[in-house]
């Protein structure tokens, strides 16, 4: 049975809080079970420290964040999901938000689609650990 | 009056945790009048002071100090887990201390020891605990993602394309 995809990889990824400095590297893309966590992001972390983490992961998403701590998942958690993932990276946007995330830079959708950098937030975190 | 003891002979790496082991042994009565060269070998490393019944004590940094426990502790716990390893996945109350290592099943138990024992030759080459300290943090990091049934099984399943949407932009009431 062929499933329908809330993803339209033609569609541009968008900031938090909007007015984008620049176009994206990297499109986002947010784990459907996590969405609801992803829509609360602002009103949990403000929307800064938002802000950094969609900064960090749309350009630059397997380098050091200079404003926040990222450390790598171990164990099977840490290992890509797929063909083309990277491994997991834990980022820490306040001390009581965390995100996982994997980003792969040649993604698509099907054989013939078009191909592109995007980062997948896997899972959110908003208890303090 | 300084008393020197050459008797202590350097029988391992004199450079092991990046300091040189004083031959110098002070004798209680030094403390008084030779201090500063019994806080001069502090600094450097240690200063050994004999007790008048023969017993000796050792004066180090702090921060040594604290290296030196947290290899023991670990270097423990390593050959603990080893141990409970060769019979297989360690039981919850087989684990005790580490039981925070639960969520992890044999194989990842198994990579968590390779990088517990490289982290604990890099520290003490380093005379520094921060890889250690970084390398224990992944792991209990990874271990509290994995306590939440749902976090776990995303992080563990494979990637399917219609799991994911468009992350799309938090109201911040400005727009």
């Amino acid at each position: 049975m062929a499933t329908t995809s809330a993803y339209d990889p033609l569609a541009p990824a968008r900031r938090p809080g909007g007015r984008p400095d620049g176009k994206p590297k990297y499109r986002v893309l947010v784990h459907k079970r996590f969405r609801n966590h992803y829509d609360q992001l602002v009103a949990m972390v403000g929307l800064q420290q938002a802000q950094q983490f969609w900064d960090h992961v749309s350009a630059s998403p397997g380098a050091p964040c200079p404003v926040a701590s990222t450390r790598p998942l171990k164990g099977k958690a840490g290992k890509p999901n797929g063909p083309g993932w990277s491994r997991t990276v834990h980022y820490e946007v306040t001390g009581s938000a965390r995100i996982d995330y994997q980003f792969n830079d040649n993604y698509s959708t099907s054989a013939d689609g078009d191909r592109h950098p995007v980062v997948a937030i896997l899972t959110i975190n908003f208890s303090s650990h | 009056m300084l008393h020197l003891d050459r008797a202590y002979n350097i029988t391992h790496d004199p450079t092991a945790l990046g300091h040189q082991m004083s031959d110098n042994i002070f004798q209680t009565s030094d403390l008084a009048t030779r201090r500063v060269e019994f806080m001069d070998a502090a600094r450097g490393g240690r200063a050994r002071v004999r007790d008048k019944d023969g017993t000796s004590y050792v004066m180090l940094p702090e921060g040594r100090l604290d290296l030196l426990e947290e290899l023991a502790q670990w270097s423990q716990a390593l050959l603990r887990l080893e141990a409970l390893l060769r019979r297989g996945r360690p039981k919850v109350t087989e684990l005790g201390d580490l039981a925070w290592l639960r969520c992890f099943d044999e194989a990842d138990l198994r990579e968590f020891v390779d990088d517990l024992h490289v982290a604990l030759v890099a520290a003490n080459a380093d005379g520094d605990k921060r890889v250690l300290d970084s390398c224990l943090n992944d792991w209990r990091t990874t271990a509290r993602q994995l306590a939440d049934p749902l976090r776990r099984s995303v992080l563990l399943g494979s990637h399917n394309p219609d799991d994911f949407e468009e992350a799309s932009e938090p109201a911040d009431g400005d727009d």
